[in-house]
């Protein structure tokens, strides 16, 4: 009986594949849907104005040696950029200078043509927004407390808030999905809550550029797609420009309309996804044996561990 | 929020003017409300000296000292992101008394650009205490509060120490080590409050002034900085500023110990995290909290005077204790 039901299951298994195949190779729905994605992407490289952010040769690190060197691309208004690679190949790093937060840093940095080392920080800060790599944060601020603080740059010193301050964090917050949270404290709240408290602290700022380190660490898989799905809105209804360090390759894929690898502190590759997800990029970045697939929603290429598992005799 | 902060007010505002009342009836030559009644109204001079010489300048060092540590702590609790952090702890205080005696060992009474030696000696070696003892506690640019607070201590008994040998050295007098490391209002008068209150004005303007600046400090450096705040001189002038306190404090009164811990952070638990608010009631509660820790030094034993830190370390440590054991 149980032989049969295995036997069963792997006839239902032949089918399903045989099914999809024909829907990828047959079925013109699949095309379809790949036309209608481009189409999406023209549409979106259409809207594309301006440079917005331009990284010429830039090397910097934490004290005397350079952590990044030679660094240099560009982000376009309303673009999401996701910057990729191993631990420790100066993602963080990268994020942390681009901000001006680095002291030993050569090379340009240029927002709206305006070279960072010129702004202060009150200004930068109205240029971007960062979003840091959440760790269960224990402070005793609230919710809105935390959020309010992305309005101080557009404060006097001793101002208090004003209504229309008030306006934008209640905005920000549905946004974020963060309303149901008024008057927590950060310290008892989910990663995931934590994440987009931080995110909606950051929208708050109003600014143009958002940066996001590790959005996505840890976060279970629902708060993963979640985290990602607001990101998209924020570019599609706000149009602000993204860039956010990954780890996860399969989330960034989607969203992103460029990745930059980084490996050893340098770029490796840059470019859309499509073209930059091969079997020998990812080998040379990470190391890693990796099968390269379709993904059958997006029809975007997808990675697929091979891991070397024991044979079982 | 709003209604608790008003509440507070209301209730320190009460605590304030009893207490004043009280400190001012109180003493050694017996007096009554009519007596003070008859001051103020009537101007009677038979009392003029009692009332504002000794017991009204006495209140206000007390306010004033009390303020000064407080804010101190407030402002190192924020800085540290710790609770346990205050002006003895971090070896301020104690480092400032060896400072200022060391200048009487020396024999120093001059004024420099208006400010006397003694506070300028209390103000530096508690300056060089804390950075000494900020720079043991971190390795890498990693920062350990353990350590922090262990080496606090650690060079908090070393100074106390070298401050007694330095005055049996020099009086031999049990009394003068009491007061450096104890604490006492029993030498105040008008002069020291004016050494005192414009080191304390000027740091709390510049506190309050930069109060938004230490809420951001708490979400970290780094957002801190994306945030607009500067941080690294942020963090500079805050250091200075808790120092200058603590120190100018010390330099009037001694080491009174354990205002500038409990104060900040009981203000912390019943108003919440915000600085800018956070900063003036540790003012006002550490001021009062002094003034009714005097009072009890003055009339625990009365005719003798207790040190006032042994009122307030009574008080204290066990709330130290406490605190601890919270955070396990």
């Amino acid at each position: 009986m149980g032989l049969e039901f295995h036997k069963f299951q792997k006839n239902y298994e032949s089918l399903i594949l045989l099914y999809y195949t024909t829907l990828f190779v047959i079925k013109p729905k699949g095309i379809l849907t790949n036309k209608i994605f481009s189409a999406k992407n023209e549409a979106l490289n259409g809207e594309i104005k301006m440079t917005i952010l331009e990284v010429n040769n830039l090397s910097a690190g934490y004290e005397k040696d350079h952590v990044i060197r030679n660094i240099t691309f560009s982000l376009k208004e309303g673009e999401f950029v996701s910057i990729l690679g191993r631990n420790g190949s100066g993602k963080s790093t990268l994020i942390k200078a681009l901000q001006g937060h680095l002291k030993n840093v050569s090379g340009k940095i240029k927002i709206d043509g305006q070279d960072i080392i010129s702004l202060k920080p009150r200004q930068l800060a109205k240029k971007i927004a960062y979003v840091p790599q959440i760790f269960n944060f224990s402070f005793e601020f609230g919710v809105e407390e935390v959020v309010l603080m992305g309005r101080y740059i557009h404060q006097g010193r001793l101002g208090s808030s004003s209504s229309v301050d008030l306006e934008i964090i209640e905005e920000v917050m549905n946004l974020t999905q963060i309303s149901h949270l008024k008057g927590k404290r950060i310290a008892h709240l989910s990663g995931g809550e934590q994440q987009r408290v931080f995110i909606a602290r950051a929208l708050a700022q109003d600014t143009p550029l958002l940066f996001l380190d590790e959005p996505s660490s840890h976060l279970d898989i629902s708060y993963q797609i979640e985290i990602y799905q607001i990101l998209k809105e924020l570019q599609s209804q706000k149009g602000k420009t993204i860039l956010a360090t990954e780890h996860n390759i399969n989330l960034a894929i989607p969203y992103s309309q460029k990745l930059l690898f980084l490996k050893n502190g340098r770029i490796h590759s840059q470019g859309p996804p499509e073209k930059l997800i091969t079997k020998k990029n990812i080998k040379s970045v990470f190391k890693a044996e990796v099968e390269i697939r379709k993904n059958l929603h997006s029809m975007l290429p997808e990675i697929s561990l091979n891991p070397k598992l024991p044979e079982i005799k | 929020m709003k209604s608790k902060r008003f509440k507070l007010l209301l209730i320190l505002v009460v605590l304030f003017f009893s207490g004043l009342l009280f400190s001012l009836l109180e003493g050694p030559v017996p007096t009554n409300l009519q007596d003070l009644w008859d001051f103020i109204i009537h101007h009677d001079e038979t009392y003029s000296t009692i009332f504002v010489n000794l017991r009204l300048s006495r209140v206000v060092l007390a306010f004033l000292v009390g303020a000064s540590l407080s804010l101190s702590g407030a402002i190192l609790q924020g800085y540290f992101q710790n609770p346990m952090a205050g002006p003895f702890v971090v070896g301020v205080s104690s480092g400032a008394s060896l400072g200022a005696v060391l200048s009487i060992y020396l024999g120093l009474n001059m004024q420099v650009l208006g400010f006397s030696l003694q506070s300028i000696f209390a103000f530096a070696s508690g300056f060089i205490l804390v950075s000494f003892v900020y720079l043991l506690s971190q390795r890498k640019g990693i920062f350990k509060v353990e350590t922090l607070l262990l080496t606090g201590i650690a060079a908090g008994a070393l100074t106390s120490a070298l401050t007694s040998f330095f005055i049996f050295l020099k009086s031999e007098s049990f009394e003068q080590a009491v007061f450096w490391l104890l604490g006492s209002f029993a030498l105040s008068d008008w002069n020291q409050i004016t050494t005192v209150f414009p080191y304390f004005l000027f740091c709390f303007i510049i506190a309050q002034w930069l109060a938004k600046d230490m809420n951001l400090l708490v979400l970290g450096d780094d957002v801190a900085q994306s945030l607009g705040c500067s941080v690294s001189q942020v963090r500079k002038i805050f250091l200075t500023i808790s120092t200058l306190l603590a120190a100018s404090a010390v330099s009037v009164s001694g080491i009174i110990g354990f205002v500038g811990l409990i104060v900040p952070h009981w203000i912390r638990i019943l108003i919440g995290p915000d600085h800018r608010h956070l900063f003036f009631f540790s003012c006002l509660a550490g001021g009062i909290f002094l003034i009714y820790s005097d009072l009890l030094a003055r009339t625990l034993l009365f005719p003798t005077e207790l040190p006032i830190g042994i009122i307030t370390a009574g008080i204290g440590a066990p709330f130290f204790i406490y605190l601890l054991n919270q955070r396990r």
